[in-house]
């Protein structure tokens, strides 16, 4: 769609027919195919605010909300699963339980800001940067993106050739069918269907939560972890290190990106703001719930007073199924199973659409997922091919899985401050924000959060290359 | 091609609904109005000197950290 095309907006709103009848229909036709299809998606919302019924101030709810949900659901990806499996599983019901409630307002703070930068500049966050800060940071923070998502999205298949792999089915088959799940519902769905069947998609997260039944936890020992923030094995390196890792499963800059754009690619407008934002916390509170409720199991049926020496690598997830299976039966480990496929599925579908976004916005290409394969091929190949290329990496046979696991927490621990500070530079761009910029609270808060997540990320990065170092 | 239903665009009567619809809705503002690139002052450039510092840094402990590992 060239820049000059739609551009002269005047001839709309200076037009001398102004009380003509208008056929909706034959404007929409006149629009370029994923601002008809946004446009369609924008009337329903406009037609549900016009109405005072109660069923359609619901209505306009739940059709506002989804990127929100999606990023923070997504966000307790395969790896998440595993890390919150593994700390469970070493260090029991205790810290971390609080630690996680305490992740709601941090993700909540700094996805937010996401929110109104979208709302307000109807860009997504590369091409903020590539267009504010310059090629330098612009093409930066792209390589970034694309080698972190490339290689997250090899522990997101890794989680589902394992999980699919409790079911029997092998793992080229798993990673088969994960790929063109993911390719049916980015290449034939509209975005509004697109949002929709990925939150469907993202609600089978849920699923820890009632596995938290089968293990009886002791509830008076999770309620009195808010008041002690006890380490049941002391702290030590392993406890920092699994600290860093939960806070970097947290927050990880593919979030940043998706939220912003996918916000750009629904619609939403500063009126939509306070809906965003709701919908955001709603995502930030499942979020938290589902990592507790790992946490929860496993540190009731995995964790023992004697893993104080415990590595994390010693605890993989195939020992913790194990251990599940061994104390709660057969039905938990498959329950997991599903939930760690669909923590990899989901994960998959937000980060190959953030890694698509991010190209359009950093070259300009149409960047919608309203757009027709054919219409938008530029935008959805660069997704599909870091799917593809990490769904072969997994098959690889004896491809150091575990080295590159660690080069992408690396990578993001390199790359996170860089967009923190991006975000918090953009959000109190008055030039650009108006009266949306941070207000000194908002700024306190987000100062102190990037603060210790930078130092976080940094000592985890550093933790991860040196091991012996703290 | 999709069509909007009636009932979703009842409160759009005239050009000049049409026109305030599309201006709310930045439909055809979307990637069009230019973003300037930002002059970089006061407590940004200082942000930006410590960016590429932690940058330099981190890259030359990971690459003596990796070669370590190999």
């Amino acid at each position: 769609m060239g820049a000059g095309q739609f551009g002269d907006t005047k001839r709309y709103a200076d037009s001398s027919a102004a009380k003509v009848p208008v056929d909706v229909n034959l404007k929409l036709d006149e629009l370029p195919q994923d601002i008809r299809l946004r446009a369609i998606d924008r009337l329903k919302i406009g037609s549900l605010r016009h109405s005072k019924s109660r069923l359609a101030r619901m209505l306009l709810m739940l059709a506002l909300i989804g990127p929100g949900i999606l990023v923070m659901i997504a966000d307790n990806d395969a790896g998440g699963v595993i890390t919150y499996a593994q700390t469970g599983s070493i260090f029991g019901i205790g810290f971390f339980i609080p630690f996680m409630v305490l992740m709601v307002p941090v993700a909540y703070i700094v996805q937010e800001m996401t929110i109104r930068l979208a709302a307000v500049t109807r860009r997504g966050h590369a091409e903020m940067i590539w267009h504010r800060y310059g090629s330098f940071w612009g093409a930066f923070s792209l390589i970034d993106l694309l080698i972190a998502n490339s290689l997250t999205l090899v522990t997101e298949f890794i989680g589902i050739t394992f999980g699919m792999g409790i079911f029997g089915v092998k793992p080229v088959y798993a990673v088969m069918i994960g790929i063109a799940f993911v390719l049916a519902i980015m290449l034939t769905l509209r975005y509004h269907n697109w949002e929709r069947a990925s939150l469907v998609v993202a609600a089978f997260n849920l699923i820890f939560i009632p596995l938290v039944f089968f293990a009886h936890p002791n509830w008076l020992l999770v309620a009195s972890s808010f008041g002690s923030w006890h380490v049941p094995s002391g702290f030590s390196t392993l406890f920092i290190y699994v600290l860093l890792a939960n806070l970097g499963t947290t927050i990880a800059p593919w979030m940043l990106f998706f939220q912003q754009s996918s916000e750009v690619d629904k619609g939403t407008v500063p009126e939509d703001i306070k809906a965003a934002r709701r919908d955001t916390f709603i995502g930030a509170c499942i979020m938290a719930s589902v990592a507790i409720a790992i946490i929860v199991l496993t540190g009731t049926a995995v964790f023992s007073a004697h893993t104080s020496d415990a590595t994390t690598s010693g605890y993989n997830i195939a020992f913790i199924l194990a251990a599940i299976s061994h104390k709660l039966g057969v039905l938990p480990v498959k329950l997991f199973a599903i939930g760690l496929i669909d923590a990899g599925l989901i994960a998959t579908i937000a980060i190959t659409a953030s890694t698509s976004w991010a190209m359009g916005e950093a070259f300009g290409w149409p960047k919608s997922i309203n757009l027709s394969f054919l219409k938008g091929r530029k935008f959805y190949i660069p997704g599909i091919i870091s799917m593809l290329i990490a769904a072969i990496i997994v098959l690889i046979p004896n491809v150091p899985l575990g080295f590159l696991n660690l080069t992408v927490q690396v990578i993001a621990s390199i790359f996170m401050p860089a967009a923190l500070l991006f975000l918090l530079l953009l959000v109190n761009d008055k030039e650009i924000m108006g009266a949306y910029v941070n207000s000194k609270l908002q700024n306190a808060a987000s100062i102190i959060i990037m603060g210790v997540l930078i130092l976080m990320s940094g000592l985890y990065g550093i933790s991860l290359v040196f091991p012996n170092l703290i | 091609m999709e069509k909007a239903k009636k009932k979703y665009y009842d409160f759009i009567k005239t050009e000049e609904d049409w026109n305030r619809f599309v201006k709310k809705e930045k439909l055809l503002e979307y990637g069009i109005k230019p973003v300037k690139r930002a002059k970089i002052k006061g407590w940004a450039k200082l942000a930006f000197i410590v960016l590429r510092i932690y940058i330099a840094i981190m890259v030359v402990l990971v690459v003596l950290g990796f070669l370590h590992l190999l």
